[in-house]
């Protein structure tokens, strides 16, 4: 019984330690470049860091980062002038762009649209809008320089509060030692990724191990109710406006990018009245004979960012009526 | 419970700790933790039904005391055999087929235009595992009948017996004669049993997550949505589900033996490498074992097996194909793949080829088979899989859809993933499983036989490694066996 015991503490062991080899040798697990508030209470992530993202557990999407000095995930810097022509992006993960090499994002596609302009893509996983309107504002003296600002929105997900707090919590929690060790621990990190962790996850924090189908439950039942939809629909334009109201929202360079499939017409409605600008991509990306998302994930694909990049400069060449 | 779940990971230990280490010295203390870790096993799913199996229990633990009492007085002892089979028939038609029956008289009369209303259509739960520990307890009053046995007068023994939780729920089918006469006998720890259980249970996991859970979203995606597919992917659904449902079943099997192992008892084998078959007969012998030999002794060799005439026989075998098909599931679907069967296996009956390949395995004395063993082995597989339409069919109607589909939509078309994944890694899977499972072909119960330790501790992490590299959290990760 001891020789088995002992035996099987070894073999364990050694096992762990293979797959700990196994994964690290073939880069399985994602890495996550480390995360902070600035002195303007923006969240983003720690300058200078390059690394691989990867999706799925046997890299079916494996793609290359850089964070700039500004702390966004971009292959150029941030340096705005009143000389030359800048494009602002500020988005989520959509702009943030983890899922891409990251010279392959929509703004290097758009720069090729658009000769002699500079693109800055001012994207972090997690961001709603009120994020982005207030990284907008905290940033107002870049933002002063820049000529047009186009702000991804997801409108399903990005206008349920109407204020904006920094997230210090989730910020502290990241860097702590638990997370330091499942980052530096490959196996964890890439177990945590797959998906295998989760019941001890929920084990841990409590929650029933086996009610992993609620959650989606939940958020169909949302949306069933007609009614319910227009109550939602209205409080997220209230939110809308709360948020401009608190950090402005300047109509003449600043527009959103939405995909009208997926946003309320009420939303789209109140825009049109209010003289905001929109580019739309979903006729776009309804009328692709190829498909413009990744397969694992719902991100734009290289041929949904060349649809996106289409639809940004197709807009700012009309509206500055350049060739 | 399931074996593939976090609360198995934690009970097993346990268990095992309290078995060997607390309750070692005292078999009957041993035995009560067998029933107590079953029923918690069991009750992890529905407590409510724990009553059914102490029921049955109780029942077969009289009624096999009465048989035997009886012995010398055909006519009671008769009665009383007759009593068992009549109450857990009784359960199992009760529980399992009391709907399927109701709807296919209504369906009956509706055929020859009289309409009935579905006023007596209960909603009932199936007990899950109830096929399997019925049929077992009904094995104990057979063998007691046929003087194979002697009643037990140990109750904990016997009710350990019955609900022993490696098995209870989807088997092995254990007899009385196999698992009672270890229960009732002192276990003594022996470390190869332990670390062949252990080595089982890998390979079993190996099995249900890697190659059947990996498999099932295809599998669902080609038969949820035949009509829209060409016969190249059609096909390929068949061969896949195929290997899932050999994957989840030999899966639970291997899992259920090696765990079984862990506590001093053997079980009896359940698959022996099936699809490696040279024809059907080789095919029942080597797919769910325990079944087959159930049946065998308790309804075909009763019958008269193969000892009447040839029609006689024929007949026998008939009966039981049909009376496995719907043991499966309360659904003509199972009885036409019972009747397919049948089908399948008389020609090889009446050739005298179905004992032709008993105790020899393919390419027996040589590396690699004859080009007349491929081609067998490749026939046999075929004609099984397409009786797994039937099977994995919700309806009939499917099934025939499904097939005329084939006929109708006869080209090829590159299938895509339903979520998107390299088809390539599971075709690249699926034939290192087969040639692995061809390298060992020879022993069941020994899946890394191999004298070097550094090639066993390989194959155990490169085990370890693809559960991570095909680990699906989507999945519903339940066998599929228990819904029988």
């Amino acid at each position: 019984m001891k020789k088995l015991i002992l035996k099987s503490i070894l073999y364990i062991f050694l096992i762990l330690l293979f797959v700990e080899v196994t994964i690290r040798i073939l880069h399985l697990y994602t890495e996550d470049p480390p995360r902070f508030i600035d002195d303007f209470g923006v969240e983003k992530r720690v300058p200078g860091h390059t690394g691989y993202s990867v999706t799925g557990n046997r890299n079916q999407n494996y793609s290359k980062f850089s964070i700039n000095k500004s702390g966004f995930n971009s292959y150029r810097e941030f340096t705005p002038t009143a000389s030359k022509f800048e494009i602002a992006l500020v988005g989520d993960s959509f702009i943030e762009g983890f899922h891409q090499d990251f010279d392959t994002s929509t703004g290097k596609k758009i720069e090729e649209q658009l000769p002699n302009k500079e693109v800055y893509e001012y994207g972090y996983a997690g961001y709603d809008f009120s994020n982005q309107i207030h990284l907008i504002n905290a940033y107002k003296k870049d933002f002063d320089l820049i000529d047009e600002i186009v702000v991804y929105l997801n409108y399903e997900y990005d206008l349920d509060r109407g204020t904006y707090e920094p997230d210090y919590d989730r910020i502290k929690m990241l860097s702590s030692t638990t997370f330091k060790i499942r980052d530096n621990i490959k196996i964890l990190a890439y177990g945590s990724k797959i998906g295998i962790l989760e019941p001890l996850k929920r084990l841990v924090s409590g929650k029933p191990i086996e009610d992993e189908e609620q959650d989606f439950k939940n958020i169909d039942e949302k949306t069933s109710d007609e009614a319910e939809q227009r109550t939602i629909d209205l409080q997220r334009i209230e939110n809308f406006k709360s948020l401009i109201g608190l950090f402005g929202f300047d109509k003449t360079k600043t527009a959103l990018l939405l995909d009208s499939r997926k946003t309320s017409q009420l939303f789209l409605d109140y825009c049109d009245q209010n003289n905001i600008d929109i580019i739309d991509f979903g006729e776009n990306f309804k009328n692709s004979k190829k498909p413009p998302t990744l397969i694992y994930d719902e991100h734009w694909n290289n041929h949904g960012r060349d649809l996106i990049a289409l639809s940004i400069s197709n807009y700012v060449k009309t509206k500055r009526h350049l060739n | 419970m399931l074996f593939n779940s976090l609360q198995f990971l934690v009970f097993l230990p346990l268990v095992y700790i309290f078995y060997w280490f607390v309750f070692k010295k005292n078999l009957k203390y041993q035995n009560i933790l067998i029933i107590v870790a079953s029923y918690v096993f069991y009750g992890w799913w529905d407590w409510r039904f724990l009553f059914l199996i102490l029921f049955s229990t109780v029942l077969d633990f009289y009624l096999g005391q009465q048989i035997y009492k009886n012995t010398e007085n055909k006519k009671k002892t008769r009665y009383w055999l007759w009593l068992s089979v009549f109450f857990n028939i009784g359960l199992l038609g009760f529980f399992k087929y009391y709907n399927f029956f109701i709807d296919s008289f209504i369906d009956m009369f509706s055929a020859v235009g009289y309409e009935m209303k579905s006023t007596w259509t209960l909603r009932i739960i199936l007990p899950v595992g109830i096929s399997f520990y019925t049929f077992q307890t009904m094995s104990y009053s057979f063998d007691i009948y046929q003087k194979k046995l002697k009643p037990t007068k140990n109750f904990v023994a016997f009710a350990a017996f019955v609900a022993f939780f490696p098995q209870l729920v989807a088997g092995p089918i254990e007899r009385a004669s196999n698992l009672l006469s270890q229960i009732t006998t002192k276990r003594i720890f022996k470390y190869n049993q332990s670390t062949d259980g252990l080595k089982l249970i890998l390979w079993g996991f190996f099995k249900k997550l890697v190659i059947a859970d990996s498999l099932a979203p295809i599998v669902d995606d080609i038969f949820a949505n035949y009509g829209s597919y060409p016969a190249s992917t059609l096909i390929l659904g068949v061969c896949l589900f195929s290997f899932q449902l050999y994957g989840d079943f030999s899966g639970y099997s291997d899992i259920a033996i090696g765990t079984a192992k862990l506590f001093g008892i053997e079980l009896l084998s359940n698959f022996k490498f099936p699809y490696f078959s040279r024809n059907v007969a080789e095919f029942w012998k080597r797919w769910h074992v325990s079944l087959s030999n159930w049946f065998k002794y308790y309804i075909y060799i009763p019958m008269g097996g193969s000892t009447g005439s040839k029609l006689k026989s024929l007949r026998n075998v008939m009966v039981v194909f049909l009376i496995s098909g719907l043991w499966h599931g309360a659904n003509w679907t199972f009885v036409v793949w019972g009747a397919i069967h049948s089908v399948l296996y008389i020609p090889v009956f009446l050739m005298n080829d179905n004992r032709k390949y008993v105790n020899t395995v393919i390419a027996e004395n040589s590396w690699l088979p004859s080009f007349k063993e491929v081609g067998q082995v490749l026939l046999t597989f075929i004609l099984v899989s397409f009786s797994y339409i039937f099977f994995r069919s919700l309806t009939i109607t499917d099934a025939f859809s499904y097939i005329v589909q084939i006929k109708t939509n006869f080209w090829y078309e590159t299938y895509m993933h339903p979520l998107g994944y390299r088809m390539l890694d599971f075709y690249v899977l699926l034939a290192v499983f087969i040639i692995y499972e061809y390298i060992i072909r020879t022993d069941e119960r020994s899946p890394f036989k191999f004298k070097n330790p550094v090639v066993r501790f390989l194959l155990y992490a490169i085990i370890i490694m693809s559960i991570l590299l095909f680990y699906d959290d989507g999945v519903n990760r339940s066998f599929i066996y228990f819904q029988f």
